[in-house]
């Protein structure tokens, strides 16, 4: 990464960097982590233990009874499912959309090429609860009622200005140099498109889907309104069915919880090391 | 000639026949809360069965998680779709009634009327219109922990206020971290606290629209428990931050308070928490006089439902004589009339039966449209702020009197 | 590919006959022209389709006597501007605006400075890195409903692990009302928000930070430049578009988000952690009053397309000059 320069500074002084730097990381992880931890230990609590005090930090006894409960039945699978096909659909269309739009407005500075991205970015900025009725007549009268299709085109509806606002701003790093270059060794602009610019955003594109991912895995109030019969509900739904009328399956819903964020973890997990590029093989000279 | 004319007049009747036949067979789409139709083996199913076979229509159940039923209601309503037939809160009753979402189902009733319980019946009445049938009701009831209440000197609940006020600051006083009442904050806190008003000779909003909240009979029952809370301390803090019957009811599972007055809803909670909880149910102390607030659910059918025929006899039938055991078997009580002689209290288990026999004081809320934000927005707040000492029960009342008839304009 | 020379189409007639790729269309004249406006068109057909009429309906419904009373007799009216002075008269409103600023303020200062921090610490060479961000973009992972939830159950005065937690290290005497308080339910809130959303800050400064040019710091780095200079004067600056973009994001993401005031506090006690969003929400379902509830939208959404405007406006000018 950095280029080590000689250092005129004591050698102690650079270990004592590093250990601020491992310091502060770790703090950084055990604040994010502690209450996802905490989400784990509740539900492997026995029912019976969710209620003690003082609360202990490790579980005094371990039950998986609320997986077992969820994992069985109750539609988990089939909320799942339909979470996956809304996640994928939405996640795929949302990079190729936003690809392509980010990439004309950062490199060709046409008319409208600033306007138009703030411009879809304002549709985001009203409050989305007050648009329920609108949206629910709006689809009913397309007929779109219950629809997965419906709801990945208003989650796209809503991650698209993001998203090409976020890529318009990763392409406007990219130097431009290396497409003409490639043009100039034959290739056309579609070809010099796919095969040297956008390698060259991977960080970008990694982020795009990573926030359609996320979004679209979790999203409930659309979701709560567009979809209405049982066997199109989505995870967050499937969720949201714990929070009881009088009381509520803390156990169960905590494992709900984590059983929903793992997926997305394993796949950011395995994402993660494209997110580390730098501008590496060749890069650019000068 | 006459042979092929036969034949076309014996084809049309055949047609005719089959189309009235199938007019007659309608689907209607039914939204329940969704602890009613936990499993495929609900005690529902085998109602909606019961029904599909003796009128043949066809029954698409939909369960729907409370926390979603009203705004998809309103939502769904509100763009002119929605099911057929509803469950809903008593509560919310008079605000659907009122935007006109309801069908009037009072020449349906009528005939049946002296089948139900007259206090669900009444809250499922608007401007003298029956608009919903009561379909499983409740009440609440005060709930002891019979330890706490034994060590603190006493052999039986409270019968009166001043009774339920000795024996919490004797609770109290068993330890550090011993309470005698559990209560909630908001709009629940409020909620416990009608009962009271109620029994105090207090009102809240008369039928006729007069509001009555400012009077001194509702402001001591708020100051009882604001007291409770400030100068005996017999409340715990939680009072201040529970905002859902789990939080209200903890400090009573984990044996730190003694009472907490609750519905048939806790029994769960408690068997689940605290399974071996040696507890008893006894009916609300008597102020002036015995009252407790009424709750549960109604069946209403859309005003704008395009089989209204079929949709009211479906609310008709859950509601009638067989709820009584459909609701007893889904754990609830049903709000038939008939549910409440000796025999049918007897068939009840044993700890839903001090519900039952208080039904004849249970009392609706107001069948008001704004209920809902006179709850949440205007009484609740009058609670938090004498719970804190920040007003004082009677300036906080009469600030809530006033808000609620600006509201009423 | 073995086409002759500098890429130009299939423009005049090539002496080999071969057939010119369909794309070649872009590469001049009026197909080079509309090229980009083509690469735009899905996204802004999707976007403003969809979004377009519930927010033009939106903003006329805050204009109008919008209940679901006039909803289902279609008895819908227009008030003109009857709703926002009914919204102007309210006092919670006022309160609610105040929370509203302070809610904002914190959490976009605190995202920011500590995404920031975040992305630069994860921006090092060290090992066990992809373990360490795995963590940290946890909070982000999780479904807010849950996440919301989670904190309100550490928070609790009975059992909450934070009560625990700050008991033991002595900060406090004994467990205390945490979201009861009128003083600390907001902040206690707000607590939850930053841990939600700064790792997203993260994420996005970090793309940012890995896409700087190899040659750029190598160069500043020649430059004698290091620490504290080549962070605000290299560093900083080429990253600023995606700063920005983070700025605005959690701007919007702040003022819109509804989950974590109305499940841990509803707005209490006693409206003291009121946000404008959370009285709309009231307005709206608990009122039934959606025209009232539109009106304080409204509000919101003029403030956010201001203040996105100018700031955007004032980005640009640094751009251009």
């Amino acid at each position: 990464m950095k280029a080590e320069a000689p250092t005129l500074r004591m050698p102690g002084a650079r270990a004592w960097r590093t250990g601020l730097l491992y310091l502060g990381l770790f703090a950084a992880f055990l604040w994010a982590v502690f209450p996802f931890y905490w989400m784990v230990v509740t539900s492997l609590r026995p029912e019976s233990e969710l209620f003690a005090r003082p609360p202990s930090l490790l579980p005094r006894e371990i039950t998986f009874e609320h997986y077992v409960g969820l994992l069985v039945g109750a539609g988990f699978w089939r909320n799942a499912l339909n979470s996956l096909f809304l996640t994928v659909v939405v996640t795929g269309f949302s990079i190729l959309v936003s690809l392509t739009a980010g990439y004309a407005l950062a490199r060709y500075r046409f008319r409208g090429s600033t306007v138009l991205p703030a411009l879809m970015l304002y549709g985001q900025m009203f409050p989305a609860v007050l648009l329920l009725i609108p949206f629910f007549l709006q689809f009913r009268a397309f007929g779109w009622m219950d629809s997965l299709w419906a709801l990945a085109l208003v989650y796209l509806s809503y991650m698209l200005p993001l998203c090409v606002w976020l890529m318009r701003g990763f392409f406007a790093q990219v130097p431009f140099a290396l497409e003409d270059a490639a043009r100039m060794d034959g290739c056309t602009r579609w070809q010099a498109f796919w095969l040297v610019i956008v390698p060259m955003a991977r960080p970008g594109i990694i982020a795009v889907a990573t926030w359609s991912m996320i979004h679209a895995w979790n999203e409930f109030l659309f979701a709560a309104t567009l979809i209405s019969s049982a066997e199109k509900r989505t995870l967050p739904l499937g969720l949201s069915g714990l929070i009881g009328q009088h009381t509520t399956d803390w156990g169960m819903l905590m494992a709900g919880g984590v059983l929903t964020a793992l997926p997305i973890v394993a796949v950011f997990f395995a994402l993660q090391r494209h997110l580390v590029s730098g501008l590496g093989a060749g890069g650019v000279k000068g | 000639m006459f042979k092929a004319t036969r034949r076309l007049l014996s084809a049309a009747a055949c047609a005719l026949g089959l189309w009235s036949a199938a007019a007659q067979a309608d689907t209607i789409t039914f939204w329940v809360n969704a602890p009613m139709a936990p499993n495929p083996a609900a005690p529902i199913y085998e109602e909606i069965r019961a029904f599909e076979a003796r009128t043949g229509h066809k029954v698409n159940l939909q369960p729907i998680p409370f926390q979603e039923l009203e705004q998809r209601l309103f939502v769904a309503l509100g763009g002119g779709a929605g099911p057929d037939v509803m469950a809903i809160d008593t509560a919310w009753m008079a605000a659907f009634a009122d935007a006109g979402v309801l069908a009037d189902l009072s020449e349906r009733t009528r005939p049946v009327a002296a089948q139900y319980q007259p206090g669900p019946l009444a809250s499922g009445r608007y401007k003298g219109r029956q608009y919903g049938l009561p379909w499983y009701t409740n009440n609440v009831a005060l709930f002891v922990n019979n330890d706490m209440l034994k060590a603190a000197g006493y052999s039986a609940p409270p019968k009166n206020w001043a009774e339920f006020r000795a024996v919490a600051k004797a609770m109290r006083a068993l330890g550090p971290d011993k309470y005698g009442l559990t209560m909630g904050s908001g709009r629940f806190g409020v909620f416990q606290l009608y009962s009271f008003i109620w029994q105090n000779g207090g009102e809240l909003i008369e039928e006729s629209g007069r509001v009555r909240v400012g009077e001194p009979a509702v402001a001591e029952a708020f100051a009882l428990f604001s007291d409770m809370y400030r100068i005996d301390k017999s409340i715990p803090d939680t009072v201040l931050t529970a905002q859902s019957w789990d939080e209200v009811f903890a400090p009573f599972i984990q044996g730190r308070a003694g009472m907490v007055i609750s519905g048939d809803w806790t029994i769960g909670s408690i068997r689940r928490g605290a399974p071996n909880l040696n507890y008893t149910i006894a009916p609300l102390p008597v102020g002036v006089r015995p009252a407790t607030v009424i709750g549960g659910f109604n069946i209403t059918v859309n005003a704008k439902s395009k089989s209204p025929a079929a949709a009211a006899e479906l609310a008709l039938f859950l509601t009638g004589p067989r709820s009584v055991e459909a609701m007893r078997k889904a754990d609830r009580l049903s709000a038939q009339a008939s549910a409440t002689t000796p025999e049918a209290l007897a068939a009840l288990p044993a700890n839903q039966r001090p519900f039952m026999a208080q039904a004849a004081f249970g009392r609706p809320r107001p069948n008001v449209p704004i209920w809902a934000e006179v709850h949440s927005s205007i009484l609740a707040p009058a609670w938090d702020a004498s719970l804190r000492g920040l007003m004082t029960p009677q300036a906080a009342v009469q600030k809530a009197a006033a808000e609620i008839n600006a509201q009423m304009k | 590919m073995s086409r002759t020379g500098d890429g130009q189409g299939g423009g005049g007639a090539p002496p080999t006959r071969r057939r010119a790729p369909l794309s070649s269309v872009f590469e001049t004249g009026r197909g080079a022209r509309i090229y980009p406006y083509l690469l735009v068109l899905p996204a802004f057909v999707i976007v403003l389709g969809v979004v377009l009429y519930p927010v033009v309906a939106g903003i006329v419904a805050s204009f109008q006597d919008l209940t679901l009373r006039t909803l289902s007799r279609g008895t819908v009216s227009f008030v003109g501007l009857r709703n926002f002075e009914r919204m102007w008269a309210d006092p919670v409103f006022w309160t609610a605006l105040r929370n509203t600023g302070l809610w904002v303020g914190a959490n976009v200062v605190a995202q920011m400075v500590l995404g920031l921090a975040l992305a630069l610490l994860l921006n090092q060479r060290v090992r066990g890195l992809g373990f360490f961000r795995a963590g940290i973009l946890l909070p982000w992972v999780v479904p807010s409903v849950v996440a919301v939830l989670t904190w309100r159950w550490m928070y609790d005065p009975s059992v909450g692990i934070v009560n625990e937690m700050l008991v033991r290290t002595g900060l406090l005497q004994e467990y205390f009302p945490i979201l009861g308080d009128v003083r600390t339910a907001l902040w206690a809130v707000t607590v939850e928000s930053i841990w939600k959303g700064t790792p997203f800050v993260m994420l996005l400064l970090l793309a940012a930070l890995q896409m700087i040019p190899r040659s750029v710091t190598e160069a500043a780095q020649m430059d004698g430049a290091r620490g504290w200079r080549m962070l605000v004067f290299i560093v900083l600056p080429q990253i600023r578009l995606a700063f920005a973009i983070a700025m605005i994001l959690t701007l919007i993401l702040t003022v819109n988000n509804f989950n974590a005031i109305w499940l841990m506090t509803a707005g209490g006690p006693l409206n003291s952690s009121e946000i404008l969003f959370t009285l709309a929400y009231r307005y709206g379902f608990e009122r039934m009053n959606l025209g009232l509830a539109s009106a304080v939208a409204t509000v919101l959404f003029v403030f956010l397309v201001v203040v996105t405007t100018v700031y955007l406006y004032l980005i640009r000018l640094r751009d251009e000059g």
